[in-house]
């Protein structure tokens, strides 16, 4: 139960970047989600909390005190490792013993939250099984287990709940929220999955490039997002974000089509982000703009219609019940609120 | 032909020629066997029936043989070799294996290249040394040559096994609270115990079959087993029933420890990373 601080944190492996001279204050029960592509240095950013790899420059801070020259042990963290770092030699029982044996917990408490945290995981009936003999999601969850039986200062998961099947995730997700708010526990959470990141983070960190693009709640981050990127990355199917630019007030695609009116100076190169479900579809006609479907898909609960717009396609989710064929003409109507417009060259976004 | 047919054949070709391997390995081995069981007589006749006398067996321990002695002395030099090796090798494995050492690779090399030095070279300086500080015809000089030999052997065959345990299992330790010797004595000591068995093995084997060292540094005192089967040349000529009985007596030793390691040297080889 701490607060985690990072102060200019830097890791270079010899001319390469990993983590670029990164700040980040993280409260005490904190839910943080780093987000980010594939190689922006979360683990990293993990690691070196930590304890795991020594910061190339910066401070790390747990609760009051500055721990770059602590111990991985001195630290009072627990991790969930992305590629789980088990104990081939151990049953899965010994492996979730294995932090309360070492930190000297007394016996008798040891077999009951062994218990307890295989529950929460519901790996009960794998016990006394060793690592080898368990299926990916499976050892994923002991190496939650292995984390949650014991009540360190702060939580570092790295995309535990990556290898399991789509049902089990949902039931763990909401396990973890459960706990991160009953056991009060700082926790910085690494993920890809969207939903995720939404449903469990008080806030976001989107990284990129070993550089937090922004810090924000999960509506701050996919309502207001400060940057090109952040817009493109957060939000399934991502944000449609459409090359023109700014004439007497309105926006124009780069093929001439004018689209929608902006509180913005003209400018001539934008790009207009706009979310699937932030446009509505009507019959050909009825609405701002006709353009023909290239591709129409159901996911469950709603529809995508992909609509070809001059040389750009745009994704636009549909009512449930939507019933469209390919090559058909829709028309797409524009809202005014939730666009956003961003500089191309800088990334940045353009406000009004 | 069928492709049946065609499986049976090359089946039956390597039948026949593990059969002629095996063939041409044992037949010493059985030549021996027979021999260690024969009179002084029947042993030179290619007799296969023959009636089977443990007479030599005593005879080696007897005077002016001693084998007794010298097979205690290659016992204890054999076993206290491997008592020294395996846990210096491994922690020095483990520091080649784990830590950033400055000049590791050139290191590793140099250990390496004491092996490629013929042991003729270094027999000389060795045997004056040792008369210097009173070594020679001891069991301790015995040890310490020994492990000269083996160590290089012992910290690159231990430091293969500790590669192949991931490093991720050992920084969980570390975050689960354990401290550098906790996090050896409880996954990596436990993790590449196949290994450390069979590199103790190998060591051992190396340390009891000896013989350069153990023949120019030893004449009395400290003479191990395979410069005792020396003994058994005398004026009538070799004496085959009684060097047979003594080869045995040397071989026992190993055929259990082949056992052993055939167990573990494949569980040593296939014990991989659990992800
Ligand atoms: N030991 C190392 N030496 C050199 N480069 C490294 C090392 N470890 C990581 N990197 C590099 O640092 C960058 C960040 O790696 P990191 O593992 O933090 O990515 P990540 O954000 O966790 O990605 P993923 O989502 O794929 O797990 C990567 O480009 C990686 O190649
Ligand atoms: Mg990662």
């Amino acid at each position: 139960m701490a607060s985690v601080i990072l102060k200019n944190l830097t890791k270079c492996w010899g001319d390469f970047i990993g983590v670029d001279n990164q700040s980040l204050d993280i409260q005490d029960h904190e839910f943080l989600v780093l987000l980010g592509p594939s190689g922006c240095g979360k683990t990293t950013t993990m690691r070196m909390i930590a304890g795991l790899e020594d910061p190339t420059d910066g401070e790390i801070w747990i609760g009051d005190r500055m721990v770059n020259d602590d111990l991985p042990k001195d630290r009072h963290v627990a991790m969930v490792f992305q590629n789980y770092g088990l104990y081939p030699h151990m049953t899965v029982f010994d492996n979730i013993a294995y932090p309360l044996r070492v930190r000297g917990t007394p016996k008798g408490e040891i077999e009951p939250r062994v218990k307890k945290a295989a529950g929460q995981v519901e790996l009960i009936e794998l016990l006394h099984r060793k690592p080898k003999a368990l299926s990916g999601g499976q050892r994923q969850r002991v190496a939650l287990a292995r984390a949650i039986v014991r009540t360190p200062r702060v939580f570092l998961m790295d995309e535990p709940l990556s290898n399991l099947d789509a049902k089990l995730r949902v039931t763990m997700r909401a396990e973890l929220k459960h706990l991160s708010r009953e056991l009060k526990i700082t926790t910085i959470y690494v993920t890809h999955d969207q939903i995720e990141a939404m449903t469990l983070a008080d806030r976001i960190a989107v990284m990129k490039d070993g550089i937090i693009q922004q810090v924000g709640t999960p509506d701050e981050i996919y309502n207001d997002p400060a940057s090109l990127f952040v817009a493109g990355f957060i939000g399934s199917p991502a944000m449609n974000l459409i090359n023109g630019s700014v004439q007497d007030g309105y926006f124009v695609t780069t093929g001439g089509t004018k689209l929608v009116a902006v509180s913005v100076p003209d400018k001539p190169d934008v790009v207009l982000g706009v979310r699937a479900d932030d446009m509505r579809i009507s019959e050909e006609g009825e609405g701002d703009i006709d353009a023909r479907i290239y591709a129409f898909e159901h996911t469950g609960e709603a529809t995508l219609l992909t609509v070809q717009w001059g040389t750009q396609r745009v994704i636009v989710r549909g009512a449930r019940h939507l019933r469209k064929e390919q090559g058909e003409i829709v028309s797409i109507s524009l809202g005014s609120d939730h666009l956003y417009l961003f500089n191309p060259d800088t990334g940045k976004r353009i406000r009004g | 032909m069928t492709g049946k047919q065609k499986k049976q054949i090359s089946q039956a070709i390597q039948i026949v020629l593990i059969l002629i391997t095996i063939f041409v390995m044992l037949v010493p081995i059985l030549w021996i066997f027979m021999a260690a069981f024969k009179n002084h007589i029947d042993v030179f006749q290619l007799k296969l029936f023959f009636t089977p006398t443990l007479e030599n067996f005593g005879t080696v321990f007897e005077a002016p043989y001693h084998l007794g002695m010298k097979l205690w002395n290659s016992t204890i030099v054999a076993f206290v070799t491997v008592a020294l090796a395996i846990p210096i090798a491994t922690m020095a494995a483990y520091s080649f294996s784990r830590f950033r050492l400055r000049g590791k690779t050139a290191m590793l090399v140099v250990i390496l290249a004491t092996q490629f030095m013929p042991a003729v070279v270094i027999i000389l300086p060795f045997f004056v040394m040792f008369r210097d500080v009173g070594l020679l015809d001891t069991r301790i000089g015995l040890v310490l040559v020994n492990l000269a030999i083996v160590m290089p052997f012992a910290i690159w065959m231990i430091k293969g096994f500790i590669d192949g345990i991931p490093i991720d299992t050992e920084e969980a330790a570390m975050v689960d609270g354990s401290s550098r010797i906790m996090v050896i004595r409880n996954i990596v000591l436990p993790m590449a115990a196949p290994g450390l068995l069979t590199a103790g093995i190998f060591c051992f084997i190396i340390a009891w079959n000896e013989f350069l060292f153990a023949l120019i540094l030893t004449n009395k005192d400290a003479v191990t087993l395979p410069i005792g089967l020396a003994l058994f040349k005398a004026e009538e000529g070799d004496l085959w029933n009684l060097l047979s009985a003594a080869g045995i007596i040397i071989m026992l030793p190993m055929f259990i420890l082949a056992l052993i390691i055939r167990k573990y040297f494949v569980q040593g080889m296939t014990m991989g990373a659990v992800r």
